[in-house]
């Protein structure tokens, strides 16, 4: 990370958490999305990941990646929200509606987290004309010619990006695999 | 209307040209893999006032705020962890081999070298965007968040350029309404092209700028 926008986080100064959240909030907001499934907790907890993050900035090392460790602090505020919304039901179930937001019916799928956020994390280093192809085939499940026509792009446009894109993913999330075993 | 893609041909798209040559333990993996890319939590985004709301719960202060990671227990957990992310990863080995030099190549920046607050046009009057940019081996590297604008009907979408005092524009890439944090890459300098623009483009096949621009701004060393 740039060293002076984090010497401006550090001093809780507007532009250096702007910096890091442009650099890291949507990491941060889909590792508390995951464990929490509901758009306003996530919120909260991505609010609480970077004020913890800021009490304790004057100990990171500024030569480290600092995503895993704003991942670790996304799930632990995640999970402490968790909890506390876990303890806090006052209504039989009986009574509530099965879709009702407030209804908890999974606990946290905690093994996957790391996985969750090292996918969303090369997704975000993509270009967004390849990210898009990229969402529009697993997420959308469309094939290539179907992305064309919804895009207005030649087929064999679509293929190389999206030969380029699944390369790069391979690639970011190799790198990654690689570093972890240090 | 064709078919969806099968769950084996998205995992080839991850696999690409190692595909024909992974273990049972591998397949499993890529498995991993592409169930993540499908699910829609992998891709959630963030309301675009989360921004002004974590400035102002960190520059405000938090007296409840519980400090309970530093950086040194998250590297003893990064290798406690470490198994976990090889089970979800290791399938990608092959291809990381392979493009190694990528990796460096994108991952090479040093902090934001360019910043550009962009103002809207009489087009989209609600909006404003600010642009960070990276260089790296592999190009610039630019984080734009922009708010404010309008959902686009189909067969519309957003378009970034750099422009030159010559007039001579670059594309940069393409975005939906909804992507309120987009990342998008130059191949040009934007010390050489200092003005960025963000237009509406429609899928006619025209890859000329439309002119219909929505937001503007010039790019300034960071």
């Amino acid at each position: 990370m740039d060293p002076d926008a984090l010497d401006a986080f550090r001093r809780r100064e507007g532009s250096g958490v702007r910096a890091l959240y442009r650099e890291y909030g949507n990491l941060v907001y889909v590792v508390a999305h995951r464990v929490l499934g509901r758009h306003d907790l996530a919120e909260e907890a991505a609010q609480q990941t970077f004020v913890r993050a800021c009490q304790a900035a004057d100990r990171i090392d500024v030569d480290r990646d600092p995503a895993p460790w704003l991942a670790t602090i996304a799930k632990r505020a995640a999970i402490d929200i968790y909890r506390r919304e876990a303890r806090r039901s006052t209504t039989a179930l009986a009574d509530v509606a099965a879709n009702d937001p407030s209804v908890v019916t999974l606990p946290p799928d905690l093994d996957v987290l790391d996985a969750v956020w090292h996918v969303r994390r090369a997704i975000d280093e993509l270009p967004a004309e390849e990210a898009t192809i990229v969402r529009l085939q697993h997420l959308d499940g469309m094939t290539q010619t179907e992305i064309a026509e919804k895009l207005g792009i030649a087929l064999g446009t679509i293929k190389s990006r999206s030969h380029r894109a699944h390369r790069k993913l391979a690639a970011l999330l190799g790198h990654l695999r690689s570093s972890s075993n240090d | 209307m064709t078919d969806r893609p099968t769950n084996e041909e998205r995992e080839a798209l991850i696999a690409g040209d190692q595909a024909g040559a992974l273990g049972p333990d591998e397949v499993a993996e890529l498995a991993l893999m592409a169930d993540l890319l499908a699910d829609p939590s992998t891709w959630v985004e963030p309301d675009a006032g989360l921004e002004d709301a974590v400035v102002r719960a960190v520059v405000g202060g938090e007296p409840d705020a519980i400090m309970g990671v530093t950086p040194t227990a998250t590297l003893a957990h990064r290798r406690a962890a470490s198994r976990r992310r090889r089970f979800a990863l290791s399938a990608l080995a092959p291809a990381a081999a392979i493009a190694i030099g990528a990796v460096v190549a994108t991952r090479g920046g040093t902090g934001t070298d360019f910043r550009s607050q962009l103002s809207a046009t009489a087009l989209a009057p609600g909006a404003r965007a600010s642009a960070d940019v990276t260089h790296s081996r592999a190009g610039f590297r630019i984080s734009l968040v922009a708010r404010g604008l309008s959902p686009l009907p189909q067969g519309e979408y957003y378009q970034a350029w750099l422009k030159n005092a010559g007039g001579t524009l670059v594309p940069i890439g393409t975005f939906s309404s909804s992507d309120a944090h987009v990342t998008l890459w130059s191949g040009v300098s934007p010390k050489d092209f200092p003005t960025i623009t963000v237009t509406i483009e429609a899928t006619d096949n025209d890859q000329a700028s439309s002119n219909r621009r929505v937001l503007v701004g010039e790019v300034r060393a960071g």
